[in-house]
């Protein structure tokens, strides 16, 4: 497999941007070597700039549910496109796209688009924080919700990948509204609810965490959340950035039938656009502005582009037998996987949602990022590059989530298991 | 003028979204009145969903400096959207539009790409932090950086037009990190200083001042900011998100020769898509993971998508004559309505202040006529013409805007006057 393209690209990257790479993971420091450069994706595939062809579990971390370039969604985004992009002003779609979601998910009565995961996160907060009139919030080690200053303490995804959980540059006085708890473990937030009875605005959790690898939540572990922050007059706001529209059409909340009081999204609600979304009950989205005194703004929120693929995204998820396809093609190929490990008597864990996934190097079990934190990431790797050889493209961390698309197909399956099983052989002992 | 499904779409948004909106300005609270809802753009011209054709000053707030649907962004959006709008993985334009945005500004050898000013502003800040190794810094009231809690302290923009400089929901400890200082007031900068001796990150400044309505910097400020900050080892981050690409090819800090350590970018580098970047000087960046210890990551950072239509929007702004052209247009239209306001233009931005003026500091912009300027925005919309349904805002021209379309603007906007009485 040859890469020169990529190489000189990822060269005169180096030059421009930090890393060759506008987001950290990306760059491919936890596996080494270089990163191609993709020149296009369509369905289940990506293609690099060297012509390699790749079999994509990443699906751009989570958003193409659909597989790449998606006949109705490249329709949406060019219709949208040659009426004008962005209008800083109200438009039709954006009402359609709200009732959507405000539809899919009953805990959302109201909710305000925006541009990122990111900003639908650090928004959450302030609203928690204007709501309540408390300061302090309540994360996990080893979640991520993206980079706003007070939630990048222990952080999962990148920071979790680098070493770098808790970034430079936050300082000591944000830091210390945060507080950290460990997840799936109930204790240690009653802990701190014992220690700030009052002082806590809410709690924000990935209801399946993502950002360490695939953790589900432990039985009894949402409930109590759900528990401990009402009987304390806190929030609780599920993180659903990678869970929503994922793991079912109404999210991790629907599964695990926990109401959440604010919920933030991203990733398939902007159908491969940049688009973030918060929400939640009525009375604390009535703080936003211009009903609140919350401020929150954005120039490119709601943009008819964005929102126009948006819908047609979540209009397609809801199509008779999408999440049932989803979730049996996910079980074809961790099942798959399972079995090839098994045979090159690799210690392995396969944790999975529904059509999220993480292969840990890790005899298991893996319920807490202590447990995540063990798995062989060297180890981890070697076989990524062993499966982009083989033309298998999955994410360059052991610390983050594996997808499959309604492009995949039964044959795309079969063949990575091949892959697979050839890696494992290719792997030193 | 009707707005019979503006209305109804607008009572129905109001079920789903607070105020209706998914920004705060775009509900219209401060000139009161149903907002239309936009059906498409083309050119200088906007359409609404009952059919009201204006001539739009608003440009969707800024990134629009070559009108709406512009033939090369529109088909190089064609073109990305067959291939994919997103991997997660490096792309080709992603390079391309790093060298055309380090091609122009200087002082940016090292960028990274982000998905909003909000987003690029609060990593600007979060770097110049890391790198200095301090907590405080300094904003200026009435400017407004994106909605990152420690700037969301005595903020412009919608902070200023709907009352809420300050945003509740923002931590007591996170607001006392955050000093403020008046802008185009250096002696209030200095104070900071001599408080507070190498404590201080940075000051974020808007090089023009735009989110308070256009104040353009006196003589000598922005001179000053960079001699205070050199002097005490703190950075100055300019934000340029409005003003990058808009007022010359070389930015704000072009205009005015002054080289920050950190820029802030956004609106017109994404061509109509949601693209926010940050950059400076090579050792700063070199903090920034996966090099560095100050993290910041995005999974639509860089998205093939919205890099092609910052790349196709650059290229066109390269071309000769470009910025001639839109500030001769905006000078056309800022000559013709005079005397009625007080004009504050720099470059193709501008805003007409209901004021006695001068106006060059927050104070005097908060003494402009608010509702008066409410009853002229309507009066201008119902002639079908779209500026900024706030004053604190700035108004924008575009090459897609034509002298007809100009002309016909002054003498709609002289209408309007009379009818104010």
């Amino acid at each position: 497999m040859q890469q020169q393209r990529s190489q000189q690209l990822f060269e005169r990257a180096q030059r421009f941007i930090p890393g060759g790479v506008n987001s950290p993971v990306r760059s491919f420091r936890a596996v080494e070597g270089t990163p191609p450069f993709i020149a296009r994706g369509n369905g289940a595939r990506v293609w690099d700039v060297d012509g390699n062809e790749y079999i994509d579990y990443l699906g751009s971390w989570g958003p193409l549910a659909l597989g790449h370039a998606h006949p109705v969604i490249v329709d949406a985004v060019q219709r949208a496109a040659a009426d004008g992009t962005s209008f800083g002003a109200p438009v039709e779609q954006e009402v359609q796209l709200a009732e959507m979601i405000c539809q899919a998910l009953p805990s959302v009565d109201m909710v305000r688009l925006v541009n990122s995961g990111t900003e639908a996160c650090m928004s959450a907060l302030r609203l928690a924080r204007a709501f309540t009139g408390r300061s302090k919030i309540v994360k996990f080690a080893g979640n991520y919700h993206g980079h706003a200053d007070g939630l990048l303490v222990q952080a999962g995804s990148g920071a979790l990948t680098h070493g770098v959980p808790t970034s430079a540059g936050v300082p000591e006085s944000y830091a210390a509204e945060t507080l950290v708890a460990a997840y799936n473990e109930l204790e240690s937030v009653q802990i701190l609810f014992d220690a700030w009875p009052s002082d806590i605005a809410a709690v924000i959790v990935e209801p399946v965490a993502g950002n360490m690898g695939v953790v589900p939540p432990a039985d009894g572990f949402l409930d109590g959340l759900r528990r401990i922050t009402e009987s304390h007059g806190a929030l609780l706001i599920f993180d659903e950035v990678i869970t929503g529209f994922r793991v079912a059409y109404g999210g991790a909340q629907t599964l695990y039938g926990i109401a959440p009081d604010i919920t933030t999204m991203g990733k398939i609600i902007g159908g491969g656009l940049p688009v973030g979304a918060y929400g939640g009950r009525a009375d604390i989205m009535q703080m936003v502005a211009p009903l609140g005194p919350m401020y929150q703004a954005g120039t490119l929120s709601g943009n008819p582009l964005a929102v126009a693929a948006g819908v047609a995204t979540l209009t397609e998820m809801q199509r008779p037998g999408v999440y049932d396809q989803l979730e049996a093609t996910a079980v074809r190929l961790t099942e798959g996987i399972a079995h090839a490990f098994a045979t090159a008597e690799m210690p392995s864990t396969i944790n999975r949602v529904a059509s999220m996934f993480t292969g840990f190097f890790n005899p298991g079990p893996i319920t807490s990022l202590a447990q995540v934190e063990q798995s062989d990431a060297a180890i981890y790797g070697r076989y990524f590059h062993a499966m982009l050889e083989r033309g298998v493209y999955i994410a360059p961390s052991q610390f983050e989530a594996g997808f499959v698309s309604i492009a995949h197909t039964a044959s795309d399956i079969d063949r990575t298991i091949a892959a697979v099983g050839e890696a494992l052989s290719s792997l030193e002992r | 003028m009707q707005l019979t499904k503006s209305e109804a779409l607008f009572a129905e948004a109001q079920r789903l979204m607070p105020g209706g909106v998914n920004s705060p300005v775009r509900s219209f609270r401060a000139v009161t009145g149903t907002p239309p809802f936009i059906a498409s753009g083309s050119g200088s011209r906007v359409v609404d969903v009952d059919g009201n054709e204006y001539i739009d000053y608003l440009g969707s707030w800024g990134p629009l400096v070559l009108g709406h649907a512009h033939p090369s962004v529109v088909a190089a959006l064609m073109r990305a959207a067959e291939n994919g709008t997103s991997f997660g993985a490096p792309v080709e334009q992603e390079v391309e539009l790093a060298r055309l945005i380090t091609g122009a500004l200087p002082s940016i050898e090292s960028l990274r790409l982000v998905n909003s000013g909000t987003e690029a502003c609060m990593s600007a800040i979060r770097l110049a932090r890391a790198f200095t190794g301090r907590d405080k810094i300094i904003k200026f009231a009435g400017n407004y950086h994106g909605h990152a809690d420690g700037l969301l302290v005595r903020a412009g923009s919608g902070g200023l037009t709907h009352g809420i400089p300050t945003s509740a929901g923002v931590p007591e400890s996170y607001a006392s990190e955050t000093l403020v200082a008046d802008f185009n007031d250096l002696d209030s900068v200095e104070q900071l200083f001599n408080s507070y001796p190498n404590a201080i990150a940075g000051i974020i400044v808007e090089p023009v001042a735009g989110n308070m309505g256009v104040v353009g910097p006196t003589p000598g400020f922005l001179e000053g900011l960079r001699r205070v900050t050199a002097h005490d080892g703190a950075m100055l981050i300019f934000d340029e998100v409005i003003t990058g690409f808009r007022v010359g090819a070389g930015g704000a800090q072009g205009l005015y020769g002054i080289m920050p350590d950190i820029t802030t970018l956004g609106k017109i580098i994404g061509g109509g898509l949601p693209v926010g970047c940050y950059g400076g000087r090579r050792e700063i960046m070199e903090r920034v993971a996966p090099l560095g210890d100050m993290y910041q990551a995005g999974t639509l950072s860089g998205n093939p998508l919205a890099v092609s239509a910052g790349v196709a929007t650059l290229t066109e702004l390269r071309k000769p004559g470009v910025y001639e052209q839109i500030d001769r247009l905006a000078t056309r239209l800022t000559d013709g309505v005079g005397a009625a306001f007080r004009i504050n233009r720099v470059g193709s931005m501008f805003t007409g202040f209901f004021n006695p003026g001068p106006v060059e500091s927050l104070a005097e912009v908060e003494q402009s006529d608010a509702t008066k300027y409410g009853r002229y925005f309507h009066a201008l919309l119902e002639r079908g013409v779209y500026i900024a349904p706030s004053q604190f805002e700035a108004g924008f021209v575009s090459t897609a805007h034509t002298e007809a379309d100009i002309d016909a603007t002054i003498e709609r906007v002289r209408e309007a006057l009379a009818e104010l009485g």
